[in-house]
């Protein structure tokens, strides 16, 4: 009973706090921060209380298998403690980051409710409850990205027209499955793929990997990097959106629909994955902007776990969770080095940054640490996850392989080249006196940058403790995934692919004269210019694209409209009072005509009725 | 019992014109309404009357040939209430005395005719009471001594008169080929005489008479000067009960119980009933009286009448004594409701109109009322006899009949909702500052009229199961 309880407090908890900030400490900043941290921490400590149980919660609530219940278990427990580290560690952040900042009590409401949501989303056995709470984060989504600048509005809206839609699209596919299986509870959901099954899936997927901010549904991250509040970045898309997004995508692939190595969804998956892989990759190399160039890779890296789900082979899989959780820690942990950078000197352009990693340490160190992970060097953490992807693709074809090598090899060139710009070389004048970040904002950062290191040397606690169970005995067929990968030719092509990525910068810097035109020579290569400046000016945005399809409808439908009001509005109306007139014409009041017309028509009914 | 319903306000006239006229100035508007509240009483509650068959003694006397249904019991219900609403309006216009004692004079004649019109079998009494009627109404249409009226009260005596002749001819006919005068030797000898061009000109020419009583299309010349100049308290009279007990009782009396519903008949009902729907919407809409667009919407309204009566069920005729009755009340509180516009502005011409309903929101808030109904908006009691009606018209196979009924129902919408529109709503005119709302005089009537259509609206299956199917039932049987 007890154990419900806490189950369900953890929902509540952050639900209480954030209207308790709402309503009592609207004038507090102070009192808002504790009670964020509080929150946080509680359900830091409630999630690693149950971390080890099996719970199941059920109320009877709508009726038709439409019901309350929620489900604790290794999976989720291991996701719900994910997002409470998370949330605590990002919570302290905040609290020196955003403190004078407009819009903190908003913040934090957005922060806690975003929490309360997302533990919803993760713990709730029934779909329907889910897709409740994974609206919430739609909605707390639009509202933590319009609170940032003045531009961040129209972020915001753009983030929910393109999250709404394909909340749409997973609302259908909820609807489809559950009529499909004939259940709503997840946990009994288990259907053969095909025919409107594959439908259904599909449209499961396109709310699972658009949450995940995975391509064609990425287009609004590298612009709330730019507008909305940094913490946002490091908690929602950085972390949150992955955890939540993949966790969804695998309970979908594992549990509900049991992809396999057959299907021709798992081709699909895996071409979505590479494709996000390489052409948000492609981009990320040629930013000039600390925050873009990371959101980016936010996009980017998604595609490694979507890969990896996608091959549906036990590497792959086992790899694009480990990925999951290794990219949302070096990915919230560069989004923090770089908040820290932003406040201390007041941008994230490159060109005004520069040599600062040794009026900044510590930051620095971290900021190493974790481009270190996400370009897979060994030991640390990415370079597992990365290995493991890289084995389930090569299973399922050379060429996803290949794109996922060749991603490797511009992630690795895009962070030599941020490093190099921002921590690195001359130091710019007006950055003389920064200082080192205050210690509740250092704190998160290194934390996250040992847990990287942590994961990458001992990454049987991961592999073995976290992710294994979740396949289970019988998928893993026996293999052992941690320790040393166990193929030594991807090690040695990555480890390969690495320094050359190192060489070409080395031979860039030199070329150009700066590191932050590294990238230049491939800017400006033949095709590719044309492509990048197209790019640039959003020719590729699907939301762009789309936007402008639907403007040319509308702009259809207006006219259609207005052809149909002027029949109603004109024509009809011209055409009654056409004979109104007549009629009005006619009755012009003298009485001998009144006659004539009732004789005639007596004469008329005389000749009806006779006849 | 019924009979002292004729006698009743005969007795009352004689008794007002005996000596102590001073004294009997006095008294009769009390004498009138007195009148009129026994006639809607007896209605109401048959069981209240205590003389029962004493004065029926007095009948026996007149030799008519007195018979009440269902119908007719509807039609002494609006009679009573209708006049009631016109004595008002004209107590309340008119402070004059001896004007009154005059006005009442005549209606309580013109009481007579229409009680006479919807109790008689016998279609020479019928002649005699319709005339009682219209020489009452000549007078009451010319009492205010105006050119207009006077001009008006001359179209209606002409075309009244070419009624009539119609109707003395159709009357002698009928009677070579019967030899009586009674509803039911009438009826009778149809059935067995051959079809000849004698009878078939016999009923053109009755029938011609009662359209130009009812004022249909093409027979309406008379019917929108008339209710536009009369004084405001006879256009009540006449929009809400006169015209439709000549016109479309007799039609309805007439076709059911006489002529009985031929198809050629019913087919000459609807196509004059649509046209005169139709045409009756369009002319409304272009007006820009405020009376002139309800004379025009009365031509409308009995047109739905005359449609339902066409169908020739016992459902379409019990949806055509409804809107009937319905017609009454709201186009009473419409025209009540204009005498109060004209009152309080001095005018009706909507285009000098504007923004009334702050001055007088209860007017405006009974026209909207009446409107709605009218325009057959649920759940206003409008509403449900034009869907029996239209309903009627789906089952008996006239589909297109019924969609274009449905259609001028829009039209109906269309010009009371730019009669609301220009006359009660929009920004009040600056001159108008000191319009107040109409006395309790004219309130009083509206706001009765306003609760008989929501009620009958709210209260429709109680009504329609109670009067108004047996209503249809007995004269279908």
């Amino acid at each position: 009973m007890i154990d419900k309880l806490l189950l369900l407090l953890l929902i509540i908890l952050p639900l209480i706090a954030a209207v308790k900030i709402l309503i009592i400490f609207r004038k507090f900043p102070k009192l808002t921060e504790a009670a964020a941290l509080s929150a946080t921490l509680l359900n830091l400590l409630l999630a690693i209380i149950l971390f080890k149980s099996e719970i199941r919660f059920f109320a009877p609530w709508l009726g038709w298998g439409l019901d309350f219940s929620l489900r604790l278990y290794h999976f989720s427990a291991f996701i719900i403690l994910a997002i409470a580290g998370f949330s605590f560690l990002i919570a302290l952040y905040s609290v020196v980051f955003m403190r004078g900042k407009p819009c903190l009590n908003q913040f934090y409401v957005y922060f806690l409710l975003t929490l309360a949501f997302a533990n919803g989303v993760v713990l709730s056995d029934n779909l329907l409850i889910l897709l409740f709470f994974w609206e919430g984060l739609l909605l707390t989504l639009f509202g933590m990205i319009a609170i940032g600048n003045k531009n961040a509005f129209q972020v915001a809206t753009k983030a929910f027209i393109i999250v709404g839609i394909t909340d749409l699209c997973m609302m259908i596919g909820i609807a489809l499955t559950g009529y499909l299986s004939g259940t709503m509870a997840i946990s009994q959901i288990n259907l053969p793929l095909g025919g409107l099954a594959s439908l259904a899936f599909i449209l499961l997927i396109i709310g699972a990997i658009s949450k995940s901010g995975s391509m064609p549904f990425h287009s609004w991250i590298p612009d709330a990097a730019m507008d909305a509040p940094l913490p946002f970045m490091a908690l929602i898309p950085a972390a949150f959106e992955k955890l939540l997004g993949i966790y969804f995508l695998t309970r979908i692939c594992l549990d509900m629909f049991r992809l396999n190595v057959n299907s021709w969804l798992s081709i699909l998956l895996m071409i979505v994955g590479a494709v996000t892989i390489i052409l948000a990759v492609m981009m990320a190399l040629i930013q000039k902007n600390y925050k873009r160039l990371l959101s980016y890779h936010a996009i980017s890296q998604v595609g490694y776990m979507i890969l990896g789900i996608g091959t549906a082979v036990p590497a792959g899989i086992v790899g694009g969770l480990f990925h999951m959780i290794n990219n949302a820690l070096y990915k919230s942990c560069l989004f923090l080095t770089g908040g820290a950078v932003e406040k201390q000197t007041g941008t994230t352009n490159l060109e005004e940054l520069g040599g600062i990693g040794s009026k900044m340490p510590v930051t620095f160190i971290c900021f190493i640490i974790t481009a270190l992970s996400i370009s897979g060097v060994p030991p640390f953490n990415g370079f597992f996850s990365k290995e493991l992807v890289y084995d389930g693709a090569l299973q399922r074809g050379n060429i996803f392989y290949i794109i996922a090598v060749l991603g490797s090899f511009f992630t690795a060139a895009s962070f030599l080249k941020l490093g190099h710009a921002a921590f690195l070389g001359k130091l710019q004048e007006k950055n003389n006196n920064v200082r080192e970040v205050s210690f509740s904002m250092l704190l998160p950062m290194i934390v996250i940058a040992l847990l990287c290191i942590v994961f990458g040397v001992f990454n049987y606690l991961p592999l073995n403790k976290l992710i294994g169970p979740i396949l289970g005995e019988s998928r893993l067929g026996g293999h052992n995934f941690s320790g040393f990968p166990v193929n030594m030719k991807l090690v040695v092509v990555s480890v390969v692919v690495l320094i050359a990525a190192l060489l070409n910068h080395i031979f860039a810097v030199r070329v150009k004269g700066s590191a932050i035109k590294a990238s230049d020579h491939i800017h400006h290569a033949p095709v590719l210019s044309a492509i990048y400046d197209r790019a640039e000016k959003r020719f590729f945005d699907p939301y762009d694209i789309g936007m402008n399809i639907t403007r040319k409808i509308s702009k259809v439908a207006f006219l259609c409209d207005k052809a149909i009001d002027w029949i109603y509005n004109v024509l009809i109306v011209k055409l009654t009072f056409a004979f109104t007139n007549e009629i009005k014409r006619l009755h012009n009041g003298s009485y001998s005509m009144y006659l004539v017309w009732s004789l005639l028509g007596l004469f008329l009914v005389a000749a009806f009725l006779v006849h | 019992m019924y009979s002292s319903l004729i006698l009743l306000p005969f007795l009352s006239v004689i008794a007002l014109n005996l000596p102590f006229r001073n004294l009997m100035k006095k008294l009769a508007f009390v004498v009138c309404l007195l009148v009129l509240l026994v006639q809607i009483s007896l209605i109401v509650c048959p069981s209240i009357c205590i003389w029962s068959n004493d004065l029926d003694i007095f009948g026996s006397f007149l030799q008519f040939n007195f018979a009440v249904d269902n119908l007719s019991r509807v039609m002494l219900f609006c009679i009573g209430i209708v006049l009631l609403a016109a004595l008002f309006v004209q107590r309340y216009i008119i402070d004059d005395e001896e004007r009154i004692f005059n006005f009442v004079n005549v209606l309580l004649l013109i009481l007579i005719g229409m009680d006479g019109i919807v109790m008689v079998r016998d279609i020479f009494s019928l002649y005699i009471f319709l005339e009682i009627t219209a020489v009452g109404s000549f007078i009451l249409i010319g009492f205010n001594k105006d050119v207009d009226a006077f001009e008006a009260a001359f179209k209606y005596i002409i075309l009244s008169v070419v009624a009539t002749v119609l109707m003395l001819s159709s009357i002698a006919l009928l009677l070579i080929v019967s030899g009586s005068t009674s509803f039911s030797s009438i009826s009778d000898a149809l059935k067995t005489s051959p079809d000849s061009l004698l009878i078939s000109s016999a009923v053109a020419i009755f029938l011609c008479a009662c359209f130009i009583k009812a004022g249909l299309i093409p027979f309406h010349g008379w019917l929108a000067d008339t209710y536009s100049a009369a004084p405001a308290a006879v256009s009540v009279l006449l929009a809400g009960i006169v015209t439709k007990t000549v016109g479309a009782y007799t039609l309805i009396r007439i076709v059911n119980s006489v002529f009985g519903f031929e198809s050629s008949i019913n087919s000459l009902l609807l196509v004059i009933g649509i046209i005169s729907i139709v045409i009756g919407a369009l002319a409304a809409l272009g007006q820009r009286d405020f009376k002139r667009m309800l004379a025009y919407s009365s031509i409308s309204q009995v047109g739905y009448i005359i449609l339902g009566l066409g169908c020739g069920t016992t459902l379409g005729l019990a949806g055509a004594v409804f809107h009937l009755f319905n017609h009454s009340i709201f186009k009473t509180l419409l025209f009540v409701n204009s005498a109060a516009v004209e009152l309080e502005t001095g005018t009706t011409d909507m285009n000098g109109l504007s923004g009334l309903s702050k001055k007088m929101p209860f007017t405006a808030m009974t026209s909207v009322v009446a409107s709605l109904s009218a325009a057959g908006i649920p759940p206003l009691s409008g509403f449900w006899s034009k869907l029996i009606i239209i309903m009627a018209l789906w089952m008996s196979g006239f589909y297109v009949y019924a969609v274009i009924a449905i259609l001028a129902s829009v039209l109906t919408l269309a010009y009371f909702l730019s009669l609301q529109r220009m006359v009660f709503f929009g920004r009040l005119k600056e001159d108008s500052a000191n319009i107040k709302e109409a006395g309790l005089g004219l309130m009083f009537p509206a706001l009765i009229l306003a609760l008989i259509i929501v009620a009958v609206g709210l209260f429709f299956p109680f009504i329609i199961n109670t009067f108004i199917l047996p209503a249809g039932n007995i004269l279908g049987g």
